[in-house]
């Protein structure tokens, strides 16, 4: 048996709307300590992982650990049925192959169950490999999407440099070059508003601002984002989901062709 | 076009009347006329009765243009925009609306008559989008000329009516002599106004698409009627958007070479769905590939 019961029913709506463009089949795998996902693009650059701790819900039970496959779009058309302050319960059978979504509205007077068939999907769990990050920059979300969407209006790929000045973004195209740079600040009395640098070594590395721009969409769901860089790894960016856990967004970095076509 | 040797008045301070024609159909070019006189013949100019396009027959527009052709103390240009053109701007990665291509258009005008040595003094002309947005862009580019932009231009200033006049015939003479560069059979040019409302050209449109190419390249493919059509199209995939998804375009222009996550040890990545045999999501590949189907009865 499986249930869980949302009482910020808004929060699911928005990580289906915000990993939804990014990847159409996934497998929400749930356990008694939280229901959590992790799915590739289909080109394999990018990567999502998504944890939602069970005591962040109002209801959580979990027998044994399901695997239930589900396509994003299809998840997103029901969702798109509840209201932003309905709270959500999600119910299967454990060998059942349906899973039922249940909206209630805040006052009770309406409730709706929608019957979603569930999806054979093979995919095996990803290894991520635990690392040190060599800079992380947590900044406004807002401020983030902001720079990503008008970045991408210059140019298709971003250059993420943190130094200990602060974190420069910089793209190219074909009507020129523009450059962003954001300082580290603290405001005291709005800390969500803040930009704070961690950094071990300076990092620049190189994205494609398409996938950026994907990721962004989970703005809504955290006032700030987390951006962790190595020069070795893909970079991290992060949507902290309150109380419950994170929205994670992993993406591979481009290299200029020289180096690499040897 | 209009005069090649420079008329004797053109050193007096002249005025000029811009209209277009042709920027609602959803096919053919749309077409920027220009009429300019000098400032001493406007009142002349106010009695050869040119009026609005739209409210004259086609006959006496074809008169009327003639008329101003022959005349000496009248000089004109056109600036007319392929349907090719208007299509690929407006669909551009970073696009150019039709308001932007329209003051284009008539700067060029503008630009092209002065440049000819015509000393322009005032210029009158319809408004497009914002009228007095519209007047300081005009007046920021061309300092020396005082910029009248007003609705209905075209039926208050004779200048302008005369302008609407050279832009309708042209555009009306390019529509009917236009040679479609399309040969398909059962191709005719019976494409009534042009305007998307229009039972004709709806049934035009019907006929001449095409599952892969769409229309003709006569029509205005970034008009939102042509969207409507597209529904049943089959859909096309492009081989390079799908190399430079993969990142391993050598053909892009970028120079950059998108990673793989598997380079950086994130391991038991999916199968990819061409080694999968069966799938509960339908048949396996192979059956599907050959066409293969079960068959209950036979």
């Amino acid at each position: 048996m499986f249930e869980v019961r949302l009482v910020q029913g808004s929060v699911l709506k928005k990580v289906v709307e915000a990993i939804r463009e990014l990847v159409t089949d996934a497998n929400f795998d749930c356990s008694s300590t939280g229901l959590s996902l992790q799915a590739m693009d289909s080109s394999h650059v990018a990567l999502v992982a998504l944890l939602l701790r069970s005591d962040g819900f109002e209801h959580f039970r979990c027998d044994r650990n399901v695997s239930m496959g589900m396509n994003l779009a299809n998840v997103s058309k029901i969702l798109r049925t509840a209201g932003n302050d309905d709270i959500i319960t999600l119910k299967a059978d454990d060998d059942g192959d349906v899973l039922t979504f249940m909206f209630e509205s805040p006052n009770q007077d309406r409730i709706s169950d929608i019957e979603m068939k569930l999806m054979d999907i093979k995919s095996e769990h990803l290894g991520i490999p635990d690392a040190e990050y060599e800079a992380v920059v947590k900044m406004p979300s807002q401020e983030f999407l902001r720079i990503c969407k008008d970045l991408s209006n210059i140019g298709d790929t971003v250059v993420i440099s943190v130094t200990k000045e602060g974190v420069k973004f910089s793209t190219r195209g074909d009507i020129g070059n523009a450059n962003i740079v954001c300082r580290q600040n603290t405001t005291v009395d709005k800390p969500e508003d803040s930009t704070t640098i961690q950094m071990k070594e300076p990092v620049s590395l190189m994205f494609a601002l398409r996938y950026m721009n994907s990721f962004t969409k989970a703005t809504s769901l955290s006032s700030s984002v987390t951006i962790s860089m190595s020069s070795d790894l893909p970079i991290v960016v992060e949507y902290k989901i309150a109380d419950m856990g994170y929205l994670r967004f992993y993406l591979a970095p481009k290299i200029e062709d020289d180096e690499d076509q040897a | 076009m209009g005069y090649a040797p420079l008329p004797k008045w053109a050193s007096e301070p002249c005025i000029m009347g811009i209209d277009e024609a042709g920027r609602g159909p959803v096919l053919g070019p749309m077409v920027y006329g220009c009429l300019y006189c000098p400032l001493s013949y406007q009142k002349t100019l106010a009695s050869l009765d040119f009026a609005d396009s739209k409210t004259l027959k086609e006959e006496k527009r074809e008169e009327l243009f003639e008329k101003l052709k022959a005349n000496d103390s009248i000089g004109w240009e056109v600036d007319i925009i392929d349907p090719k053109d208007l299509s690929a701007k407006m669909l551009k990665r970073v696009k150019i609306n039709l308001n932007e291509i329209s003051h284009n258009s008539a700067m060029g005008l503008v630009s092209r008559v002065l440049d000819m040595g015509v000393l322009l003094t005032e210029v009158y002309l319809d408004t497009v989008g914002d009228a007095e947005k519209y007047r300081i862009k005009l007046s920021e580019r061309f300092p020396s000329v005082k910029f009248v932009v007003s609705k209905k231009a075209d039926s208050i200033y004779p200048v302008v009516s005369g302008a609407s006049i050279v832009a309708k015939v042209t555009r009306d003479r390019t529509l009917r002599n236009w040679v479609l560069d399309e040969t398909a059979e059962n191709m005719h040019r019976n494409f009534g106004s042009g305007y998307p409302g229009d039972p004709v050209t709806k049934a035009w449109l019907d006929h001449h698409k095409h599952p892969v190419f769409g229309f003709p390249s006569l029509v205005r493919f970034s008009w939102g009627t042509c969207a409507s059509y597209s529904k049943d199209m089959v859909e096309v995939i492009w081989e390079s958007d799908k190399l430079d998804e993969d990142g391993s375009g050598s053909g892009s222009s970028s120079g950059k070479h998108q990673l793989k996550l598997s380079k950086f040890g994130f391991s038991g990545s999916k199968r990819k769905s061409e080694d999968v045999e069966s799938t509960g999501k339908g048949r396996s590949k192979f059956f599907q590939a050959r066409k293969l189907e079960l068959l209950s009865e036979f």
